[in-house]
């Protein structure tokens, strides 16, 4: 009688031990996973006060510049950009109508596209233009295929004239929000 | 992609089906003589025990206090990027980790001291197994959503990256003495060789982006981290190398590592077991008070500076005469040189995480004899082992703590113990701890003749559903063990 008290515990620990059981489990689910983050940076800061401005002259380019810019056609970066913005932002407190320009080059140096800014003399606030890339957007071989920036910085007011703001400046901020699928 | 699914399925089956170090049935269960692995001061009543080799003591244990493999695998008919970021992103935070830990004892042995036999010695040998990794919530974060739209202005924490593992092989000795009838301390000897270990604990730092001072953002990262690794190369280049040899390769270094070979170190262990009256019992352990010196096959990763970027900067007139093309390269050979990162082999000291067991025990039932007389159990001796008091029954608490990268872990025991003679202990356990709050477990000990087999399982209720179990864990082990001269 003791044994089989002792049998039937043992019989019971084990199988409490050994019955266990699970649902089922689909692992496939995992290739399903996005994974779409969005980054966001800071791309190109200019400024100048007024004074260099009217040194350089009226009705001239007073600043023009070629960089070089592979962050784009990073083979990462071609390869999982979904969509993005890039964000321009002018706040002119000189005492001109001033246009900025941006191109974008591919690696021989063809442009392949242009985006032209034209703000006015002060008083005219902080200006903003968001250029979308992707679905409903510029195509993103754009950026894909851009090797480097040409920034050019034109005056269409005089050489003389000294706006009343304390320092004034012509500040061009540009950033970039892009979503990726990193899978 | 099929190898990162695998990885990840072993990840968090693994985890989930295997927990923490805390063998709360084990302990104290003194019928059984792998409790003086965990109380080196336990009451022992064998003359001598000798484990089946490999398979006298084996453990694995896994635990995941955040997400389970059926909260994302479940065939429920959920999107699985909406349950990953409800299940694991919105919920899970930097306090909750995966761990697994698994032991092999590859050779035991206890005696009782011929000339002093208030001493029994043991010794042997075990393989261990210790992972933990701790949720890297931010850095998470920063993967799947990115440090744009809501989460301009966020400081993402570095400090949250924070993992450590190890694999070595412990050679021991230790000495279990019957102070008096009521008092029996031990302690034991411990000499790890390492097979491998790695470690990233110490990381701090932030990743940021904010409105700029000057352009519309600014990016900064402050950044001390560092992944400490040691006889990890070793394998890795190995298996990289992939020649017809690799599997006889990995074998010979495994087998090296394990036979002293590779970085070593030391440690102990002590505890006591003191009855405050013929039913009450207190007990008191501390493991793995010890270190190794990592000086081989070492290879380290550092990153360390800050640096903040607003993108190319030019101001005017300072920059006119700047015709340079390459500022985009230039920045971000300033950022590189800002944050000065890179390996090195400095050798470094890893510490073991010590571990602490305490408990008290109330004895009860229809007193008798002990079962295990003929033992000569030295201060026990006179009486024929018989003279202490022997009851069926035992109900108690214990406390277990653990030190981990991010602060002393802990667990708080009930159980309740049976006893059917010599043939035959029942121990049944309620654990709280950070994984379940509804932990059951059930430990069984069956003595026939000389052949000694313990099975020990915990967090049963887990077992309808093992994939959805936060914790579980087994145990068991045959040994041979005598009371007498036979």
């Amino acid at each position: 009688m003791k044994r089989s008290f002792y049998l039937l515990l043992c019989i019971t620990a084990a199988l409490l031990l050994s019955q266990s059981c699970t649902e089922p489990q689909d692992f496939s689910q995992f290739e399903d996973l996005s994974i779409t983050p969005t980054l966001a940076t800071g791309l190109f800061y200019m400024e100048s006060d007024e004074e260099t401005i009217n040194e350089a002259g009226s009705l001239v380019t007073f600043y023009s510049q070629t960089v070089n810019f592979d962050a784009f056609n990073e083979q990462y970066v071609a390869e999982h950009l979904i969509e993005g913005t890039i964000t321009y932002e002018i706040v002119n407190t000189t005492s001109k109508q001033l246009r900025i320009t941006i191109e974008f080059l591919d690696e021989a140096g063809n442009t392949l596209d242009v985006e032209q800014f034209d703000v006015e003399a002060d008083p005219s606030g902080t200006n903003i233009w968001e250029v979308a890339y992707g679905p409903g957007g510029k195509s993103l071989d754009i950026l894909a295929n851009t090797s480097s920036l040409r920034i050019t910085a034109f005056n269409f007011g005089d050489a003389s004239s000294v706006s009343a703001q304390t320092e004034p400046k012509i500040k061009f901020k540009s950033a970039a929000e892009f979503l990726f699928r990193l899978k | 992609m099929r190898g990162r699914f695998y990885f990840l399925y072993l990840f968090l089956f693994g985890s989930s089906v295997l927990c923490a170090q805390n063998k709360e049935l084990l302990y104290d269960f003194y019928e059984i003589p792998q409790s003086l692995m965990i109380n080196p001061g336990v009451k022992t009543s064998e003359k001598w025990h000798v484990g089946i080799p490999v398979i006298s003591g084996l453990s694995v244990q896994g635990a995941t206090s955040g997400v389970t493999v059926n909260d994302l695998f479940a065939n429920d008919g959920i999107d699985f990027t909406t349950k990953v970021q409800e299940r694991v992103l919105d919920a899970m935070t930097r306090k909750d980790d995966f761990s697994t830990t698994s032991q092999i004892e590859g050779i035991t042995v206890g005696f009782r001291g011929k000339n002093r036999p208030d001493d029994y010695y043991s010794f042997g040998m075990y393989g261990e197994t210790d992972i933990i990794v701790y949720w890297p919530r931010d850095l998470a974060l920063l993967a799947f959503e990115g440090n744009g739209g809501s989460n301009i202005g966020r400081s993402f924490d570095l400090g949250d990256l924070n993992l450590r593992g190890e694999m070595i092989n412990v050679f021991h000795f230790g000495i279990n003495r019957k102070m008096t009838e009521s008092l029996t301390v031990g302690a034991r000897a411990k000499l790890y060789s390492s097979i491998f270990q790695f470690q990233s604990i110490k990381n701090s730092g932030s990743f940021r982006t904010t409105v700029g001072q000057d352009n519309i953002y600014v990016t900064s990262i402050a950044a001390d981290m560092q992944l400490q690794t040691a006889g990890v190369k070793g394998f890795y280049d190995i298996v990289e190398e992939d020649t017809g040899t690799t599997k006889k390769d990995v074998t010979s270094l495994f087998t090296n590592r394990v036979l002293l070979g590779g970085n070593l170190g030391l440690g102990f262990d002590a505890g006591f077991s003191y009855q405050l009256t013929p039913q009450t019992t207190i007990t008191g352990s501390i493991l793995d008070v010890g270190f190794i010196y990592n000086s081989k096959d070492v290879w380290n990763y550092n990153l360390n500076g800050s640096a903040a970027t607003e993108g190319i900067s030019v101001y005017l007139p300072e920059d006119i005469d700047n015709l340079n093309n390459d500022l985009w390269q230039e920045l971000i050979d300033d950022i590189d040189a800002a944050l000065p990162h890179g390996e090195n082999q400095q050798s470094y000291i890893s510490f073991r995480p010590v571990k602490a067991y305490g408990s008290i025990r109330y004895d009860f039932g229809e007193a008798g004899g002990n079962p295990f007389n003929n033992c000569g159990c030295g201060v026990n001796e006179q009486g024929g082992g018989g003279n202490r008091d022997y009851y069926p029954n035992s109900v108690g608490g214990q406390l277990f703590m653990m030190k981990r990268p991010r602060g002393v872990q802990a667990a708080l025991t009930g159980f309740y113990q049976k006893r059917f003679g010599r043939v035959l202990a029942l121990k049944t356990t309620y654990t709280i701890d950070k994984y379940s709050l509804t932990n059951m477990g059930l430990g069984l000990n069956l003595q026939a003749g000389p052949v000694n087999f313990y099975i020990l399982g915990d967090n049963l209720l887990g077992y309808s559903n093992i994939a959805d179990s936060h914790y579980a864990s087994l145990q068991f082990g045959i040994n041979i063990i005598s009371w007498n001269d036979n």
